[in-house]
């Protein structure tokens, strides 16, 4: 072989070598905006916290200039109390609610119109606490509903529009062996006469959270997986008064705690469902439980495509800055954890490959954000929620952490 | 009231231990009851706030039935603490059964158990079936010289089950295995479990080197007690103990009594949890007196309390805990005893002291929810027995010691005669 073709054979070779790498690159599923250095998670800075540490903080709702959040458990003072944190800087508390009758409190939602803000009520007797927000910053009690349905406690309640009607879906939980877990149907659209329209027993053996969007209701029921029902905007003539089946997935490990129904509106798929697993822990030093993500594309046929992993925490709440197709989860003990969900969710490298096929999200290069995991300082991060170029995470420990998210804004 | 009738009854019906022949064969039928009349406070209880509480506790009713010359014998005891302290007994450091710091009030039927005695050649076997104790662990602390339970009770002890146990006793050796129901009830009412019995498993072995001294080592695995639909967490339970129960003379006694015990809960087959106990406690009594002391070292669970914070949720909801805390507890303990025929009374006070620490690391913190890690808590009250007392309760027919039934106890430091 002459020496010009040694030198064109190893011109070939480089090519082909840069060719490989090229096309690696092209079947990389991340896009990973202005991140810096996109195989590394960027460190979310805090902007600041608002404090309170007689109470332990539990979940967080974000409206404009004003955040919500509950708390929970028994710790100097009970779990009784609602407070109001002005977010326009660091969040500053301006106002508290006590919620008489109450010693824990669960789920936090704010209603669509931002009209009204619902609290749920942990432990018998269980209920819901319906305030009007007009004033947000002084939120007003207009009503409270219980039922012999809801009495051994209202774990979760979400908030969803179906036909121009304003329901509450709430997840009670069982109350002894002979008492088994429902999902409970509230009519909320007179808020001062909360009507309940379903009862359902369901959940194997806990109903624990519930998702609502476009007439789909997806429900959390442990072991029993994730359930998607017809409530009116499907084709199986289901309404909020009887939910009507579609499909049942039971993701790894089962414990399905909670969930979000993705709606890309750079795309306009509506493909994936993030799964959040609660697994044991001591909760603030331990937990587990993944991420998983479930294709829906048929809708009656899901299946589980990728999950993400953090060792020694464990997912929980969600929220999601769609438009720069960002899922945040709450880690309790791991803090806060950015995804970029971008692209398609079931193709990665066979490096980032479970053996049970599918994409471990880590080793796929979608870990894209991560706040608070340090253990300096100690913290238990409940729920999140985005609010425009912040995130607002709620630590059981000291109150309400605001985050800055501009760098994952796509 | 209702509770304490029946005991006055017996108290007064029997003065002595009813030896009832029965017609036509060599049958017998003995009757005891027992119960504490007490007050007891807590410094602090929860929210810093001290608790006084007043109780008729343990109020139990025993009987023990020997048939066709000792081939078949039943034991049962009625507990009556579902009607006499239905929101449990003042405890801290103790949690079971959806109480937390308080007591557990125990099942009316705590222990309905028959047991058949074949006349085997060179060994004692028996098999024994009902309700009651699995062969796993110590005594039933209530058999012992204390009135307030240990921490441990949920890790030393598995009872109230519906159990089939096989005991066979070799000379100094005994071994006992035993399959029963691993869900623990859920109230006082509670019979429930015959549909799970079987799930899950206990074997324990005894060595007793000399009359006075045994040597215990026991493993049970126990499915889900917490959640009757089976999905709880599972434990994996180890127990070792020596018990030394000595007559120094023909009017006093010196007991002895160290345990170790450790209970690892499981999800699947990963293992979530561990929570360990050390115990240590002695009694000396000279005539009619009783003074003793306990050591303990216990961590337990720290769960999601109810509205009422003595109160945890059952079935656990979720997998995860709060936290664990380690109760070190010193409890000193003296009575004087006045029998009286069949009767006996015995005014007694108890003081404990108890520190209290987070384990690992979680979120629960001791200090916010009793204002304190040190607590104290001081009762005073009147042990009243009548007839029939159980020495020992947590074995059955050839698991006793020899010499030792429910029917013919010796006296001793723990069976009160």
């Amino acid at each position: 072989m002459t020496k010009q073709a040694r030198h064109i054979g190893q011109a070939l070779g480089l090519m082909l070598v840069a060719a490989v790498a090229l096309t690696g690159c092209d079947k990389d599923p991340v896009a990973n905006g202005d991140r810096p250095d996109p195989t590394e998670p960027v460190n979310l800075p805090v902007i600041g916290q608002g404090r309170h540490e007689s109470r332990y903080t539990a979940e967080v709702a974000v409206r404009n200039a004003f955040a919500y959040t509950t708390t929970w458990h028994h710790r100097s003072a009970p779990g009784n109390a609602i407070f109001v944190w002005d977010v326009t800087g660091v969040p500053s508390l301006a106002d508290s609610v006590i919620v008489h009758g109450a010693s824990t409190l669960g789920d936090i939602q704010i209603s669509d119109d931002g009209a009204l803000v619902v609290v749920a009520k942990e432990g018998a007797p269980g209920f819901i606490v319906i305030y009007d927000a007009s004033r947000p910053d002084s939120l007003v009690e207009l009503s409270r509903f219980s039922s012999n349905d809801t009495n051994a406690g209202v774990h979760t309640v979400k908030l969803g529009r179906v036909s121009g009607r304003l329901y509450a879906f709430l997840s009670v939980n069982l109350g002894g062996s002979n008492t088994p877990s429902r999902l409970v149907n509230v009519d909320i659209t007179t808020p001062v006469n909360p009507t309940q329209v379903l009862a359902r027993p369901m959940g194997l053996p806990f109903i624990h959270d519930t998702f609502v969007r476009d007439g789909i209701l997806f429900t959390a029921l442990w072991d029993g997986g994730l359930s998607i029902w017809d409530i009116g905007g499907g084709n199986e003539n289901g309404t909020v008064a009887d939910p009507v089946l579609i499909s049942n997935i039971v993701t790894v490990d089962g414990h399905v705690h909670n969930m979000w129904w993705f709606h890309n509106p750079n795309n306009s798929e509506k493909k994936y469902v993030f799964v959040g697993e609660e697994s044991g822990g001591a909760v603030g030093a331990t937990s587990s439980g993944d991420v998983h993500v479930v294709d829906i594309s048929d809708i009656e046929n899901p299946r589980e495509v990728a999950f993400y992993n953090v060792p020694g925490a464990g997912a929980h709440n969600f929220s999601m800055d769609e438009p720069s197709e960002m899922l945040y989860a709450a880690f309790y003990n791991g803090g806060v954890r950015a995804l970029d969900v971008s692209g398609d969710l079931g193709v990665c490298p066979d490096s980032a490959r479970a053996s049970d096929g599918r994409c471990d999200m880590r080793l796929a290069g979608r870990e894209a954000g991560i706040a608070l995991s340090t253990g300096d300082p100690q913290v238990s991060i409940w729920g999140v929620a985005v609010s425009g170029n912040r995130l607002y995470a709620s630590d059981m420990l000291s109150g309400l952490f605001a985050l800055d998210i501009t760098a994952l804004k796509r | 009231m209702v509770a304490v009738a029946p005991l006055l009854a017996i108290a007064l019906a029997v003065p002595r231990p009813i030896h009832a022949q029965m017609a036509g064969s060599d049958n017998r039928v003995r009757l005891g009851a027992h119960a504490i009349g007490m007050v007891s406070r807590v410094d602090p209880g929860i929210g810093g706030v001290v608790e006084t509480d007043g109780y008729l506790t343990q109020p139990m009713i025993h009987g023990y039935a020997t048939l066709w010359s000792g081939l078949f014998t039943i034991a049962g005891t009625l507990n009556l603490e579902g009607l006499t302290m239905p929101g449990g007994e003042l405890a801290p450091g103790n949690a079971g059964e959806g109480f937390i710091d308080r007591r557990h009030p125990h099942t009316f039927m705590h222990e309905l158990m028959a047991t058949f005695s074949p006349q085997l050649t060179g060994v004692d076997f028996t098999l024994s079936a009902g309700r009651g104790f699995a062969p796993f662990g110590t005594d039933d602390p209530m058999t012992r010289p204390f009135v307030r339970y240990p921490a441990n009770h949920h890790w030393a002890q598995i009872l109230e089950r519906w159990t089939i146990t096989a005991a066979a006793r070799l000379g100094m050796f005994t071994i006992e295995a035993g399959l029963f129901n691993g869900d623990e009830p859920e109230a006082p009412e509670d019979i429930a479990g015959l549909e799970r019995v079987g799930d899950s498993r206990a074997v324990r072995a005894t060595l007793r080197p000399v009359h006075s001294l045994e040597l215990q080592a026991s493993h049970a695995y126990v499915e889900s007690p917490g959640f009757r639909a089976g999905p709880g967490l599972d434990h994996r339970q180890w127990s070792a103990s020596a018990r030394l129960d000595h007559a120094l003379s023909p009017s006093s006694r010196l007991y002895v009594f160290l345990e170790m015990a450790e209970t690892n809960e499981y999800d699947g087959d990963r293992k979530v949890f561990v929570f360990t106990s050390v115990l240590g406690e002695t009694a000396w009594r000279p005539g009619p007196w009783t003074a003793a002391l306990r050591f303990e070292r216990t961590t337990r669970p720290e769960e999601e309390r109810l509205d009422d914070p003595y109160r945890s949720q059952r079935p656990h909801v979720e997998a995860s805990i709060l936290g664990a805390t380690r109760w070190n507890t010193v409890t000193a303990h003296a009575a004087r005893s006045f029998p009286n025929g069949g009767l006996r009374f015995e005014p007694f006070a108890e003081l404990s002291r108890s520190t209290v620490d987070e384990v690992t690391g979680a979120i629960f913190d001791p200090l916010a929810l009793y204002g304190s890690t040190e607590l104290w808590s001081l009762s005073i009250g009147l042990r009243m027995t009548a007839g029939l007392q159980h020495d020992r309760m947590g074995r059955y027919g050839a698991a006793l010691p020899p010499g030792v039934s429910h029917a013919d106890h010796e006296m001793s430091m723990t069976g009160r005669q």
